[in-house]
């Protein structure tokens, strides 16, 4: 079995962001929250509407079949990987994927993958986010 | 090695510059003691709060968005409410937008030769003129920004209602959502430099050096934080879990402080609004706790076609104190209709709120008649008509309601009734009737406000041991310096039972920033002293402040306070602070 990131209760989040902290700070060693795999959104006018995007682990990826220089490719068990030496920056992917789950690093003009590591989902004060086993 | 930048804006040329600070960060280790020090160099202590000259400086501290809850941003400016230093602070976003803009510090001067508002994103800053955004209230302004400015990664918006325009010195400047620099004005003068709003983003961060000690240290924190009890009110019921408590004990300032027990706590306490009005909690980017409690209103708009709306407004201790016990309101609905139309034009929640019970109780006895009032008669418990009042104040519609959005010392002033004016040094009060102690904390805390000092846990404390007044006036002010610390790092202060001096070295050392327990005592010492000494340049003393006649006759918590106590009691304290100050004469330009 394998184990997929999964938003498993989105109307607790309280947009604390402490998820997308962690995420910088485990994969990219940076104090921000532009360098996480995965967003919380929020939307003007709405108080306390948050929408969390992280990557849906798909078997068959839209963002790498988008991929022109296949340095984004399926994952085994779910999601992708990336080959940042033969990423081109085109940032294609990130448009292929509808819900917006990929992110794109500004400063390094590549996507940040998801590694459905967990470490957003053990930060999470309110079981937002989970890592769950999902039928291969 | 961590290095500071500070961002200045000259409004009227539109010109703007970025400088590395760090030399002043490591002097005045960051927040409000890095922008007291910008403030106190920057602005002639003589001239008009609204004057283009008079800065506004926006300070973050070396641990925003490195440690959990370590979230807000010091505002400094000289107050117009209270003609001196004018400080507030708030959470939201803006610490984490400022950070990733890469600036620490913020610094506004100027005017902009119309209604704009300052887009910032790394090192692109624009002033843009928004004449469609005039008197578009605070909530509207931020739906229109937030769809405009596409900005980098995470924005903030930092925006004034109509009331920030219309130069009311208790008006706030709203953060993102439900967050404010509320206190002493900041709205007023950030309307006075045609500032209608301040977006920030960016994309800069600070790199992880020693990633094992950093990790175990947030671990260690985040755990405590999250899974102890040390914080779980504030996510659970909220400061609103004093209402009931604070009632029992006569310490709920009730029908413009008259009593402290409000026979109606129960119908407006943090219970009765978690259970049938709280819609969910949300937080400041880089907190776990999430203690803006955000309530629901649910009206029929058209009953016969079954048409309904549904408000969002958050509440607190302090809100439902101002608009509920402090004005005799017992209906949850009412409160949060009142909040909404405060949160609309963009005034100080608790200063509006006591210069309405002023209002109340002038008009009772006869200062004020239907003449002012536009024959609208003023009655505790009517929110109805506190809804009109405030309907009125938005339009100006005439003298008597453009005084009430300067506050209550300026209305006492112009009608009379100072006596029950209920504000300090010209700051209305906050919601602590517990005893002498609240009141010589608002008087003596470097912003009369009950986050300086906490005089009000002071007396809870004198309820239950035997502590003498001099002792208990030198815990008060011990409180007051060492908040110094909390605020410039700057700290929410709902975690200051977590960061102690020690674990505050040990997060400095983690980032590679070096601070010593006793270096840290000596820097909180000298920057509470250079806050008053620049107070006093701006022509506040200590003799000044005084007790309005109303409060001797209160009983509270703690008993009773007569002026006598209340003169010894400044006494005590000024000479406290007296040393301090002393420590910071060579720090004044």
């Amino acid at each position: 079995m394998a184990k997929l990131m999964r938003v498993i209760n989105r109307d607790q989040c309280i947009g604390c962001y402490s998820c997308m902290n962690a995420c910088s700070r485990a994969w990219e060693s940076a104090l921000t929250v532009e360098k996480a795999a995965l967003r919380v959104k929020n939307y003007p006018g709405v108080e306390g509407a948050f929408s969390v995007r992280i990557c849906y682990g798909c078997t068959e990826p839209d963002c790498a079949a988008v991929c022109p220089t296949r340095a984004l490719t399926p994952r085994k068990g779910g999601g992708v990987q990336l080959d940042k030496t033969k990423c081109v920056g085109c940032g294609s992917c990130i448009k292929a994927c509808v819900p917006g789950a990929l992110q794109w690093d500004i400063e390094e003009k590549h996507p940040l993958v998801c590694r459905h590591c967990g470490i957003c989902a053990q930060f999470c004060p309110n079981d937002v986010l989970a890592l769950v086993e999902v039928e291969e | 090695m961590k290095q500071f930048w500070m961002l200045e804006v000259d409004l009227s040329t539109g010109e703007s510059k970025r400088t590395e600070v760090t030399r002043l960060f490591d002097k005045w280790l960051g927040g409000t003691g890095v922008a007291t020090k910008l403030l106190v160099d920057n602005c002639p202590p003589d001239i008009d709060p609204y004057a283009p000259q008079a800065p506004v400086v926006f300070a973050i501290g070396p641990l925003n968005n490195v440690f959990p809850v370590i979230t807000k941003t010091a505002a400094l400016f000289k107050s117009p409410l209270t003609g001196d230093l004018g400080e507030s602070h708030a959470g939201g976003r803006f610490s984490l937008a400022l950070y990733e803009s890469g600036n620490h510090v913020l610094l506004l001067r100027g005017k902009a030769p119309s209604l704009s508002y300052i887009v910032i994103e790394n090192d692109t800053v624009l002033i843009k003129p928004c004449n469609s955004l005039k008197g578009m209230s605070a909530l509207a302004s931020e739906r229109v920004l937030r769809d405009t400015e596409e900005g980098l990664g995470k924005r903030s918006i930092v925006r004034i209602g109509p009331a920030g325009e219309r130069l009311s010195p208790i008006a706030c400047a709203t953060v993102d959502s439900s967050r404010h620099f509320g206190r002493l004005g900041l709205g007023g003068v950030l309307g006075s430099k045609n500032i209608k709003a301040i977006v920030v983003s960016g994309s800069r961060y600070w790199k992880i050096e020693e990633k094992k000690k950093y990790n175990s240290l947030y671990t260690r924190l985040y755990k405590e934080i999250v899974h102890s009890d040390s914080m779980a009110k504030y996510h659970d019921l909220g400061t609103a879990m004093n209402v009931i408590p604070l009632s029992k004990i006569n310490g709920l300032p009730t029908r413009n402080f008259s009593q402290g027990f409000f026979e109606g706590a129960e119908k407006i306490s943090g219970e009765e609004f978690a259970t049938t009005r709280l819609a969910q909690q949300i937080a400041c980017a880089g907190c776990q706790i999430g203690c803006i409690h955000v309530a629901t209103l649910r009206e029929a708009f058209n009953q016969a076609h079954h048409m309904y709306k549904t408000l969002k407004v958050s509440y607190d201790h302090e809100l439902i104190f101002a608009w509920g016990s402090n004005l005799s309101i017992d209906s949850t609905d009412m409160i949060l209709k009142l909040l909404q139309a405060v949160e609309k034009q963009g005034w100080d929640g608790i200063s509006m709120g006591v210069t309405m019970a002023w209002a109340t109780e002038a008009f009772q006895r006869g200062l004020i008649t239907e003449r002012e009032t536009d024959g609208l008669i003023l009655n505790f418990g009517d929110g109805e008509v506190y809804l009109k009042v405030l309907n009125r104040i938005a339009q100006g519609a005439n003298e008597f309601f453009q005084s009430l959005e300067k506050g209550a010392s300026y209305c006492a002033k112009k009608y009379g009734g100072k006596d029950f004016a209920i504000a300090f040094n010209a700051n209305e009060a906050p919601g602590y009737s517990t005893g002498p102690f609240a009141f010589l904390g608002y008087a003596t805390g470097v912003r009369h406000s009950h986050l300086d000092n906490a005089g009000y846990s002071i007396d809870q404390k004198v309820l239950t041991t035997s502590i003498s007044f001099e002792d208990a006036i030198k815990e008060m002010y011990d409180e007051g310096v060492w908040r110094m610390v909390m605020n410039s790092l700057v700290a929410c202060l709902f975690a200051r039972t977590v960061y102690d001096v020690k674990t505050i070295c040990e997060a400095l050392e983690s980032v590679g920033i070096e601070w010593s327990a006793e270096q840290i005592g000596e820097f909180s010492h000298r920057l509470h002293g250079l806050k008053y000494l620049f107070k006093e340049k701006c022509g506040f003393t200590f003799d000044k402040l005084a007790l309005p006649e109303k409060l001797t006759r209160v009983y509270m918590s703690n008993g009773k306070v007569d002026q006598e106590m209340f003169k010894r009691g400044l006494e005590i304290y000024r000479k406290f602070v007296e040393s301090d100050m002393e420590m910071a004469i060579s720090e004044m330009p």
